[in-house]
């Protein structure tokens, strides 16, 4: 809580410390160094399916961190995001199998495209007002996927194959994919709650509470707006780059799914937004029941789309937000602090 | 010749958009709240519509006087029901609430009608046209585009003359203010809400009439009627309306150079106003 | 004299700041009472608590002996409470008829009657029958606080809560305004006045409350206190009834 004594005597400046990890945090950043390492050590220890499935996880669970950047903290709510995943797909797939680029190398390169794509987006998009907004990334997703399917040269809607990994052998693509993968979390989770921990961070947290009041404090709104949602394309495009890559093949469809908004924004909602632990949550909610329950099809996104009502109409801040309502021990732990010496109470 | 006929097919076209954008346009005004399941509802309300002629061996005038006043009570429930709790400043509530609802509404409708495409039997209405000047016209999107003119008309009358107008207009400009005035927002979103989701019981039948529906489509139906709204500038009932135009037009045009272009050549307008005239080709700077 | 409102031990916050503190006030029939208090005192607070626009008790703000408190406030307006709010509040893109329509549709639907009609009231301000087609967003502040009175009249209010009729306004104009205030308790109207101009304030009421830092800290009859009085529970000192 960040509450302070006020009954403080008027002479004598108290002496305050400020706190910035918790026991929590220091626990839970352990596991989080554990589980980078678990995942770039896959190939060793793990069969080439599961790798598959936690490579599916890591996916939505970067798709969904960037969605809570732009939604939970810039108070942009996007539902084009598919735009900058199908793009940076396309891009692996034209470097690699087009001008015979190293795939490998192929996907840090194609993450410049999200980035220099994402500028005349934003310019344009941001002069709609809120939910407008929303709907105006959309018909960008759209423009997209309907220009690469009259391409010809990403081969219009018959879709590209990665046909140059047959060069490598499956332990070799397993060891990228589960390098891939830590790089992508340590990058989307790591990098989000470094950025948040910045000075830039604490000055979107004040934006998002109240926009008038951290303008007037000198935080540049619209530049860091603009900043988040670059940000979150590239994020989203590595994950799509990463993803595709695994997949083998890219279309216009299935490159430009707007289920991929349906999911990040189902994780982000139901985890709670705002938070980083929520995503992480959500992610956790989202996989197992897609394992369990995703042969039920329609019946399943039924469920998966009231639940989202619900958690709109009476629990906006998520299970997260319920849970740290009575256990304050946050795992990525953001606000500073201030502790009275003789009074700390942790 | 050729480019005259696109013209002429195009603003016909734009009066089905009309019929989508007008519902749209008066919810924005009013709340602040874009209806992402928008779409759905005309798809959901075009497959009742055609269950309802199936089962019942009703024509499509007859199928459209049963949709409308289930949509008009279908947008009164949605409102009571889900969007008095998330109007407000913050966007991300009702967007997230309609979305979720979109997703629900679409794969409900899948498991109900499952994903084959149908249409609405018209009794021939579907495929008369008539010949002036050497262009053939199309009798159905003679009467999509005058009952849109109908519909923008009686709409607008409503706003500038009616009571109730009067009332909705006070809420859109001063929620607060309004309440002060004796006026309950509450029930005034209701019913905007009612004549936006009503409206739709039109589209659906014409929908339905003039091309086929899947429970997929409603996507398509959204970013089309929000492309009008934002083409046309907010603020007017009209403006959607010459925005519908202008999307049909795009369309129809885009369509004619390559079949394969037609959609997107509206996305490239609504992207170029958003680039030049940010207030809408009608709109108030 | 019959009880109009009254409110008993009031208390009001905004999430987790409190911005009253036990404040009763009564006002009684045809009585006209002000609330004056440095900004911040918790005048505008204490408005909009009755008004039902803060979540209050029931048992906190009564009217006509009733509780009430907390009834949403289009409802209050059915009772016969209405408001010039601050800053006027017009609806802008509509014409000075239309704003004015707005309050005569809503009475007539909820079926309150009353002595003021748009006639009546064009004799109370003749600019406002002069602008009845202009946009309200082009008229002059003085001419904008027309409006927003002749609207709150329209809604045939027993009681009328007037929140800072003279901000921003010129001397002269404030002088129009508040002559027509003894014109509308000629009609039986109470009215509670809001100001921070103390002046203005003791001459345009029977009975007067100061408010400092959300409490009542002066209650007594207009004419009978003093400036000094006036000064010390405006800011701050002891509490003082005369």
């Amino acid at each position: 809580m960040t509450s302070i004594s006020t009954t403080v005597d008027q002479a004598t400046p108290p002496v305050v410390n400020v706190r910035r990890q918790t026991l929590s945090g220091v626990i839970a950043l352990s596991l989080f160094a554990l589980i980078i390492v678990a995942l770039a050590t896959m190939a060793w220890w793990a069969k080439t399916g599961t790798i598959r499935m936690v490579l599916e996880l890591c996916c939505y669970i970067v798709a969904a961190q960037m969605w809570n950047m732009l939604a939970g903290y810039a108070g942009l709510v996007s539902v084009g995001q598919q735009a900058f995943i199908g793009v940076t797909g396309y891009a692996v797939f034209v470097l690699a199998q087009t001008f015979g680029v190293n795939p490998f190398l192929a996907i840090p390169l194609a993450l410049v495209v999200p980035a220099i794509v994402a500028i005349p987006c934003y310019l344009l998009l941001h002069r709609l007002d809120g939910p407008y907004f929303a709907i105006g990334t959309w018909v960008v997703a759209e423009v997209f996927r309907l220009v690469a399917s009259n391409l010809g040269w990403v081969n219009a809607g018959a879709g590209m194959s990665l046909g140059v990994m047959r060069d490598y052998s499956g332990f070799e693509r397993n060891v990228a994919m589960s390098i891939l993968c830590a790089l992508m979390i340590l990058v989307a989770i790591g990098g989000s709650y470094w950025f948040l921990r910045s000075r830039y961070g604490l000055a979107l947290i004040a934006m998002r509470d109240n926009p008038v009041a951290a303008s007037s404090q000198g935080v540049n709104v619209r530049r860091l707006r603009f900043m988040i949602y670059v940000a979150a394309a590239v994020g989203c495009g590595f994950a799509g780059a990463v993803y595709f890559m695994a997949q083998l093949r890219i279309n216009p469809p299935s490159a430009f799914d707007p289920m991929w908004s349906n999911v990040a924004i189902f994780i982000v909602m139901i985890g709670g937004i705002g938070t980083i632990e929520g995503v992480v949550i959500g992610a956790l909610i989202y996989f197992v029941a897609d394992r369990f329950f995703g042969e039920y099809g329609a019946s399943y996104f039924v469920v998966l789309g009231v639940m989202t009502v619900l958690v709109a109409l009476y629990a906006r801040t998520g299970i997260w937000g319920m849970i740290s309502k009575y256990w304050d021990a946050p795992w990525f732990p953001i606000r500073r602090h201030l502790m009275v010496e003789k009074e700390d109470r942790s | 010749m050729q480019w005259f006929d696109a013209l002429i097919q195009g603003i016909l076209l734009g009066g089905m958009y009309a019929q989508y954008a007008l519902g749209m346009a008066l919810m924005f005004g009013v709340m602040r709240i874009v209806n992402v399941s928008h779409g759905d509802l005309v798809i959901l309300l075009s497959l009742i519509g055609i269950s309802l002629a199936s089962s019942f061996g009703l024509g499509p005038f007859a199928v459209m006087a049963a949709l409308v006043p289930l949509a008009v009570a279908l947008g009164w429930i949605l409102q009571r029901a889900v969007l008095n709790r998330v109007v407000g400043e913050d966007p991300l509530p009702s967007l997230i609430a309609t979305f979720g609802l979109s997703l629900a509404l679409q794969n409900l409708m899948l498991q109900i009608w499952s994903a084959n495409s149908r249409s609405l039997p018209g009794g021939g209405i579907e495929s008369r046209s008539i010949e002036i000047g050497g262009i053939y016209i199309g009798l159905l999107p003679v009467i999509v585009l005058l009952v849109a003119t109908g519909l923008t008309l009686g709409l607008d009358l409503v706003l500038k003359r009616m009571r109730f107008g009067r009332a909705l207009r006070a809420a859109s400009a001063d929620v607060e203010a309004a309440a002060m005035t004796g006026i309950n927002p509450r029930s005034v979103y209701a019913m905007a809400t009612a004549i936006a989701v009503g409206i739709l019981g039109f589209a659906a039948v014409f929908q339905s009439l003039r091309s086929t529906v899947a429970p997929s489509d409603g996507g398509a139906q959204l970013i089309y009627a929000f492309e009008a709204v934002i083409i046309g500038g907010m603020g007017s009932v009209w403006g959607a309306f010459a925005g519908s135009m202008v999307l049909g037009i795009a369309q129809a045009i885009g369509f004619r150079i390559d079949p394969g272009f037609g959609v997107l050549s509206g996305h490239i307008v609504f992207l170029l106003v958003l680039a030049l005239r940010p207030q809408g080709l009608f709109g108030r700077a | 004299m019959t009880e109009v409102l009254s409110t008993h031990g009031l208390v009001a916050r905004y999430g987790d700041f409190q911005a009253l503190y036990d404040v009763d006030v009564e006002v009684h029939e045809g009585e006209a009472v002000a609330l004056i208090g440095a900004n911040g005192a918790g005048k505008s607070t204490f408005l909009r608590a009755i008004l039902g626009l803060l979540p209050v008790k029931p048992e906190m703000v009564h009217l006509d002996g009733k509780p009430i408190g907390g009834t949403p406030t289009d409802r209050m307006v059915q009772k016969g409470v209405a408001i010039v709010p601050e800053g006027r509040r017009l609806f802008t893109g509509m014409s000075v008829s239309d704003n004015l329509r707005v309050a005569i549709d809503q009475t007539s639907r909820l079926g309150r009657k009353g002595g003021w009609t748009l006639k009546r009231l064009y004799q109370l301000f003749p600019i406002l029958e002069e602008k009845a087609k202009t946009p309200v967003q082009s008229l002059s502040g003085g001419q904008q606080q027309m409006v927003s009175i002749g609207r709150a009249l329209l809604c045939q209010p027993r009681l009328l809560l007037c929140d800072e009729i003279s901000l921003g306004l010129a001397p002269r104009v404030i002088r129009e305004i508040y002559t027509a205030l003894p014109e509308i308790r000629a009609h039986g109207t109470s009215i509670v006045v809001v100001e921070q101009d103390v002046g203005l304030a003791k001459s345009a009421s029977d009975r007067l409350y100061c408010m400092l830092e959300g409490r009542v800290t002066l209650t007594g009859r207009s004419e009978e206190i003093t400036r000094e009085q006036i000064g010390e529970a405006y800011f701050g000192g002891g509490h003082a009834v005369v």
